[in-house]
């Protein structure tokens, strides 16, 4: 218990309105709940992501290397993609830096947004999903939400994660003259392969 | 720090001299606010979640203690250590010493508002910590040694000329790029290696959720995720009226936030933390700077809904052309025009008089503050405390006069009129008159409302009155 603590709490138990007069309101469960990859895909390609869609007889590393031609280091944490860098020499955050793509797989993602999620639980260090140059989500059609409303009541990950990030397609960036630039400080790219 | 009222107008003024800036600066924060309607066209359910988003808030505003106490525990639990600050100087001790137990000296930092409000750089800069700002427009002012000029967008007010310059003294590249990609990439270039050996990481947080003893940063540029993921010491600065009760309840704010602020859908970024990263750790510093005080007027606890969208600034007639600095403040805008005479009655004055009062700043608001009746309620606070600019409480002392005593007023009208047509300009475009300054005085009326109706109703019988079953 500190001093600064208790006065704090002290002062807004003071000067708080009247609690009986503003009760909580029940959770909502608002808007559209069509929970589709067509849906999915028009919001994820809004905020810059792309899908990676595969070609007639083509693995998943091949299709990375269609999709980043110039890739030298591909560290992959899914057994789906081999990449060019095994996963055990990321130990500490900044070894991430020197890749140029990262594959992971989300648990799920949200229609409405186009975001997926990643936490501790799919990377092998949480630097991983910003220090690379692009990333590569693997991410299963039946693991799609339909809004957030039902990602943050539905997900189990938003409570037992210690770090879970949504993202929704690539860094980006509009504070020099109004002008949209991606990959301003994280990933440059965000490409979701559906499996 | 000067006691002196700022001088909104003159700030204002120097900011209209420059048309190329004002006209960019008007373009794009309304191109904002257009953007926010569109996605409000798109949502049939808007209206419900601000009503939702409103509602919450209010009631956990009305049960702060509970929820931070719930909040404090949880973290605990999960490993983070929660620390309680009464104002920025205490705010600024905590965060040296937690600095200084590690040996940091190099903090790498995602935008927060509050430690502006702490002034916590200079602070740290006299202990020997080197601060790098990693959002893009908040680096662009701290080498600009500027405050942010916007909430959302920092260097909203900058041309990308502008931002050459900048970065050409400090990242040696050419003046006279005018490519904003190549000035972005720069950007990025310079700040990995600064990253890379960062011994902190400072972000602030969007939201605090009591029920897991979590809390949210949303950004677009991923920088408070670089912040936070790559040093192994994370401090997070948050305002105590962060709170929201459940996890659920964050669909309808990150549902509004960036919609609201931009126009998309969501930031790019919405990153949850719970607890330290594998070998790291985590501390929450809760400041309550003014906080807890606020929330005890009547008029103005509601201001502390505030999710720091921005759309409020976008919108207002008077931000969008006196610029974000001309507030002199670390809020600007609508809301900080609420906020800041709570830090300070004196020095921000002005502020409140530094809106139309159309009313457009509470219609965009996503959590319902009445905005433009609140700053029509600080009016009158500062009226009853003096604190109003000799002229204005001149021209308003009469003005009362005249309202109080309809004959007059009508008379005064038509002088107005008369001397609105016949004045030479001299005497209408004067210092008692800043309002005619930047704009022209409106056109007279050939006919006063009150003569019309003279004219043509007050001899016409009034309209039958409808029938209605007894
Ligand atoms: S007052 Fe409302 S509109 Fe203005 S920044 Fe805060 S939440 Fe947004």
């Amino acid at each position: 218990m500190t001093a600064a603590r208790d006065e704090i709490l002290q002062a807004l138990r003071n000067n708080r309105p009247t609690p009986e007069n503003h009760p909580l309101p029940p959770v909502a469960t608002l808007g559209d709940l069509d929970a589709s990859r067509e849906r999915f895909i028009t919001s994820l390609k809004i905020l810059g992501g792309d899908v990676l869609e595969p070609v007639e007889g083509e693995t998943l590393d091949q299709a990375i290397l269609r999709r980043h031609p110039d890739a030298k280091v591909i560290c992959s944490n899914v057994p789906e993609a081999k990449g060019t860098l095994p996963v055990e020499k990321v130990k500490t955050p900044q070894d991430a830096a020197t890749i140029d793509v990262t594959v992971v797989r989300s648990p799920f993602g949200i229609a409405e947004m186009g975001s997926i999620f990643l936490s501790e639980a799919e990377l092998p260090i949480n630097s991983f999903a910003h220090l690379g140059q692009h990333i590569v989500v693997l991410l299963s059609v039946d693991q799609l939400t339909a809004n957030m409303h039902t990602a943050y009541q539905e997900r189990p990950e938003f409570k037992t994660a210690n770090y879970g990030v949504l993202m929704s397609g690539p860094s980006a960036t509009a504070d020099i003259q109004g002008v949209l630039i991606r990959g301003a400080q994280g990933v440059r790219s965000l490409s979701v392969w559906f499996t | 720090m000067s006691n002196k009222p700022v001088n909104h107008a003159k700030a204002a003024e120097h900011f209209l001299e420059d048309a190329p800036h004002l006209q960019f600066h008007d373009e794009r924060l309304w191109d904002m606010r257009q953007k926010r309607d569109a996605q409000m066209h798109i949502l049939p359910e808007w209206q419900e979640l601000r009503e939702e988003a409103s509602r919450i808030k209010e009631h956990t505003l009305s049960r702060l203690p509970e929820y931070l106490e719930q909040f404090e525990t949880n973290a605990k639990k999960n490993g983070i250590h929660v620390h309680w600050a009464r104002d920025g100087a205490e705010h600024n001790r905590i965060v040296g010493e937690i600095l200084k137990a590690h040996n940091a000296r190099n903090l790498i930092k995602s935008k927060s508002m509050v430690t502006e409000e702490c002034d916590m750089r200079p602070y740290l800069a006299k202990q020997g910590v080197t601060v790098t700002e990693t959002d893009l427009g908040e680096r662009i002012q701290q080498l600009d040694d500027q405050l942010p000029s916007h909430i959302v967008v920092p260097a909203v007010h900058k041309l990308t000329a502008d931002v050459a310059k900048i970065f050409a003294k400090d990242y040696h590249t050419d003046p006279n790029i005018r490519d904003p990609h190549l000035l972005a990439e720069a950007q990025r270039q310079a700040a990995r290696p600064v990253i890379l050996h960062a011994d902190a990481g400072m972000t602030g947080g969007n939201f605090v959720v009591a029920e897991t003893g979590t809390f949210v940063v949303c950004t677009n540029e991923g920088n408070a995720d670089l912040s936070a993921t790559v040093p192994n010491l994370h401090i997070a600065t948050i305002g105590i009226e962060r709170l929201v009760p459940r996890m659920a309840d964050m669909g309808v704010f990150i549902r509004l936030l960036s919609r609201s602020a931009l126009g998309s859908p969501i930031t790019q970024y919405t990153t949850h933390f719970r607890g330290p990263q594998k070998g790291g750790e985590m501390h929450v510093v809760l400041v309550d700077n003014g906080r807890s005080a606020r929330l005890g007027m009547e008029d103005f606890w509601t201001s502390l809904k505030c999710i720091r969208c921005g759309a409020c600034m976008n919108t207002c007639p008077v931000y969008r052309r006196s610029g974000g600095l001309s507030y002199g403040a670390v809020y600007s805008g609508p809301i900080g025009a609420i906020i800041d005479p709570t830090f300070n009655e004196r020095k921000y004055s002005t502020l409140p008089y530094a809106s139309t009062l159309n009313g457009s700043c509470t219609n965009v608001c996503p959590v319902k503050i009445n905005i433009h009746e609140q700053l029509y309620k600080w009016r009158r606070v500062l009226v009853q405390h003096h604190e109003m600019p000799f002229v204005k409480r001149e021209i308003m002392h009469m003005a009362g006069k005249l309202m109080g005593q309809p004959k007059m007023y009508r008379a005064a009208i038509k002088a107005t009129e008369v001397s609105l047509s016949t004045m030479p300009r001299f005497v209408l475009y004067n210092w008692l008159n800043p309002w005619g300054k930047h704009r022209e005085n409106p056109h007279p009326v050939k006919q006063t409302f009150n003569d019309w109706y003279r004219k043509n109703r007050e001899t016409a019988k009034p309209a039958a009155a409808p029938e209605t079953k007894k």
